[in-house]
């Protein structure tokens, strides 16, 4: 075998390291799966973000088809201290997509375990593998007629349930907050321990994909978004299909009307009235779903001015805010809560409530409502094209769904995203009492100039929303290390305490959620190891 | 992208000062090329200017040999793709694509195991164009022919380059607006390396492109598996 000279190299690893690691990778997965050429690592190396592609260059990928591998992998990596991003299909998209967080780290790609290995129609669960995706699933339940339905994400038929879910991602059905849908993982520990929680413990049992808790501490959460562990199991609960599904739309025409939006909606989504992950989407969100072009209605710099949003709405019909959500059941439970909500908004006198059957197979209600009954479809890729030039970084900051706070936040990061030139595409994703205010910052990533703008921009809306008590759920690997440190000391030193305990080789996606114990211990260095850590 | 590991060609394309003397006619800096040394290849494009360009530029190297796709970003043309990419046959898919419609292709790419020796970015505006690439040594001397072309084009441009896997800086090119009009000819530029990819540059013809310079974004790509 060649020796192997690498432009880049994991953190503290010499060539020589490297080599000799990679030779044990090839004897254990067979060369097929241990990618080394630039022209098998680009693939991995596209992002979406506001720096260069080097900075998330991988040395390495390796691809593995059973858990006997992976626990021969992260044996090799402690032997050699070689850092592993994990990745299951890796279409984190504005989250930071396939490329690890560091560069140099090898990138461990679990797409080929991808066996749906169990569902049960019975009690409505799944047991899967990473590299599962829901068109897999989609196509499974379907070709079985299985009376079942799917939650997933808008990239939906190209994602899977393991990553979205341990990235805590959400959908838009009743089950759409996934990881509360969860139910049982399989964990290859950085000791090549396998560790599966709730009840996967107990041998013979067959309650795993049926009783979260098991005894004692129940430990799922710590997995997700986090650096413990590779799951490579995971069980999710399914929704029985309904035998009656109603979707529908509600058109606002003005951006204020945000506060009686939400104030109007929450009673509805708390006494589960409206029982599904409601969408509230404003107008630049649906033009770019609709796959309108920016450059279509202006061909200025800076951000879109209000005039021609206003124009977009009256063309288009679209609202300033634009509310989708649906009715699961019986005709009769439809029937009811249907009255229930129209009472509720014709009360109000604002909002214009579009059925299925008045918008036909007009866009974005369509897919909007496909999404909505666990249909995969891939139209909100139009977002993409709207500015356009592969910039696209998702600001998600958590907030009360509370009317005034909505506003807040809204007003906020629209005068921020305009200060730096970028709209606010924007949509509200409405839980009983809190709401993912997801913010796709769509920038130009062939002009340099835009680039640095947008990379101000990011760092602005965090520093800014921070200062008003927010903080983002979730975020792309350029700004973990920043998000992490929103949430306080002792929640890093908690963190770095379980890491060091489970990982102290740091083998691990180091810097994952801002998790890295060598990183951590150089900051404490130059504190002089106080009590306090940021 | 910091201003000292800029390798900026302003100074070549401006006023020849590393000895380079540019034209209309294109310099040939390669061994013509032979057909035969070029491997056939599906285009995958979608329907606009830059991409009926693109095409061009494409058949000027390959001529028959390229077989053309026409995008659509609807879920069964994308699952019937992911399928051509699976079926373990030897494939070679240029193209030029949108932003929403590239970010699907190359994923599904990813997952198919294929090789992306080549990934640029190309946006057109008032005027000029910018191209960002990502690529391999399979593309050595692409970025350099580009920057010829696109200044014999005479629309202003910025042409950056990062080689994957390479320690070296990323290379950034420029030149200024000659005519004030610019063209498509970027595209077929593209489409010309694109196609033949892997051989040695040689002179890239100039096509007829018909209008003006297109606005908007573009993804190129060559796709192998």
């Amino acid at each position: 075998m060649s020796e192997q000279m690498n432009g880049v190299l994991p953190r503290g690893v010499t060539q020589k390291k490297f080599n000799a690691a990679v030779e044990k990778f090839r004897a254990l997965l067979g060369e097929g799966n241990v990618l080394l050429k630039a022209e098998q690592l680009i693939p991995y190396n596209k992002i979406m973000m506001s720096v260069e592609n080097a900075a998330h260059a991988p040395s390495a990928v390796l691809t593995a088809t059973t858990v006997e591998q992976v626990q021969g992998i992260v044996k090799i990596c402690n032997q050699y201290r070689i850092p592993i991003w994990t990745i299951s299909t890796g279409r984190n998209f504005g989250y930071g997509t396939a490329a690890p967080v560091q560069r140099g780290q090898v990138i461990l790609d679990l797409k080929k375990m991808n066996r749906i290995i169990k569902i049960d129609p019975d009690m409505c669960t799944a047991l899967v593998e990473p590299g599962v995706t829901f068109q897999q699933l989609y196509d499974y339940i379907e070709e079985n007629k299985l009376p079942l339905m799917l939650s997933f994400s808008a990239p939906s038929a190209i994602a899977g349930p393991l990553g979205n879910t341990m990235d805590r991602g959400v959908g838009y059905t009743p089950y759409g907050e996934h990881f509360m849908m969860q139910c049982g993982m399989e964990v290859v520990l950085a000791n090549g321990d396998i560790y599966r929680t709730g009840m996967g413990g107990v041998k013979g049992s067959n309650t795993w994909q049926i009783f979260k808790w098991g005894y004692g501490p129940t430990l799922d959460g710590m997995f997700t978004q986090a650096n413990y562990g590779i799951t490579t199991k995971m069980g999710f609960w399914l929704m029985p299909r309904p035998p009656v599904f109603k979707p529908f739309e509600v058109i606002f025409e003005n951006e204020a009307d945000i506060v009686e939006i939400v104030d109007i909606l929450r009673p509805l989504r708390m006494a589960q009235i409206i029982p599904n992950s409601v969408v509230i989407a404003n107008i630049l969100w649906e033009a770019g779903s609709a796959h309108l072009r920016r450059r279509d209605y202006t061909t200025e710099p800076g951000h879109t001015p209000d005039p021609i949003l206003e124009k977009m709405q009256k063309d288009s019909g679209m609202g300033a805010w634009n509310l989708y959500a649906a009715l699961y059941g019986t005709q009769e439970q439809v029937d009811v809560n249907w009255k229930i909500i129209t009472d509720a908004f014709r009360k109000h006198g604002k909002g214009r409530i579009v059925t299925q059957e008045e918008a036909g197979h007009k866009q974005p209600f369509k897919y909007r409502a496909e999404l909505m009954s666990g249909v995969p479809n891939l139209q909100e890729f139009g977002l993409y094209n709207w500015r356009g030039g592969g910039g696209s970084m998702w600001f998600a900051p958590v907030s009360e769904a509370r009317g005034s706070e909505c506003e807040k936040q809204a007003l906020l990061a629209k005068r921020i995203l305009h200060k730096y030139g970028l709209d606010y595409v924007a949509e509200f994703i409405v839980a009983p009492r809190d709401m993912h205010h997801v913010i796709d910052v769509l920038y130009d990533r062939t002009s340099e100039e835009e680039t640095k703008r947008a990379d101000a921009c990011f760092n602005e809306l965090l520093d800014e929303f921070e200062k008003e008590g927010y903080a983002v759920y979730r975020v792309n690997t350029r700004f973990q290390e920043r998000v992490a440190r929103s949430y306080g000391p002792v929640k890093r030193y908690v963190e770095h305490a379980i890491k060091r305990a489970l990982d102290p080789n740091n083998i691990l996606a180091p810097g994952r959620s801002g998790i890295d114990l060598d990183a951590y211990a150089t900051r404490r260095r130059a504190k002089g190891a106080s009590s306090g850590e940021s | 992208m910091s201003v000292d590991r800029r390798f900026v060609l302003k100074s070549m394309v401006l006023g020849g000062a590393a000895g380079v003397v540019l034209s209309r006619s294109l310099p040939v800096l390669g061994a013509p090329l032979s057909r035969s040394a070029i491997r056939p290849a599906l285009a995958l494009v979608g329907s606009g200017v830059a991409e009926a360009a693109f095409l061009q530029g494409a058949r000027a190297a390959v001529g028959t040999q390229l077989q053309v796709l026409q995008m659509d970003p609807g879920l069964g043309f994308m699952l019937d793709f992911e399928q051509r990419l699976r079926a373990g046959r030897s494939l070679r898919v240029i193209g030029l694509l949108d932003d929403a419609a590239a970010t699907l292709v190359l994923d599904l790419a990813r997952s198919a195991g294929a090789r992306i020796p080549w990934l640029g970015h190309h946006t057109g505006e008032a005027g000029s164009t910018r191209h960002r690439l990502l690529n391999t040594d399979l593309a050595e001397g692409c970025a350099r022919q580009l920057s010829r072309h696109l200044h014999a084009c005479g629309a202003g441009f910025t042409l950056d380059e990062e080689r994957q896997g390479s320690a070296a800086p990323a290379r950034q090119l420029a030149g200024p607006a000659r005519n004030g009009a610019g063209s498509a000819q970027w595209a077929a530029g593209v489409g010309y390396l694109l196609a033949t990819l892997g051989t040695r540059p040689t002179m890239m013809p100039r096509v007829s492109v018909q209008g003006t310079l297109p606005s908007g974004s573009f993804v190129s790509f060559s796709i192998e598996v």
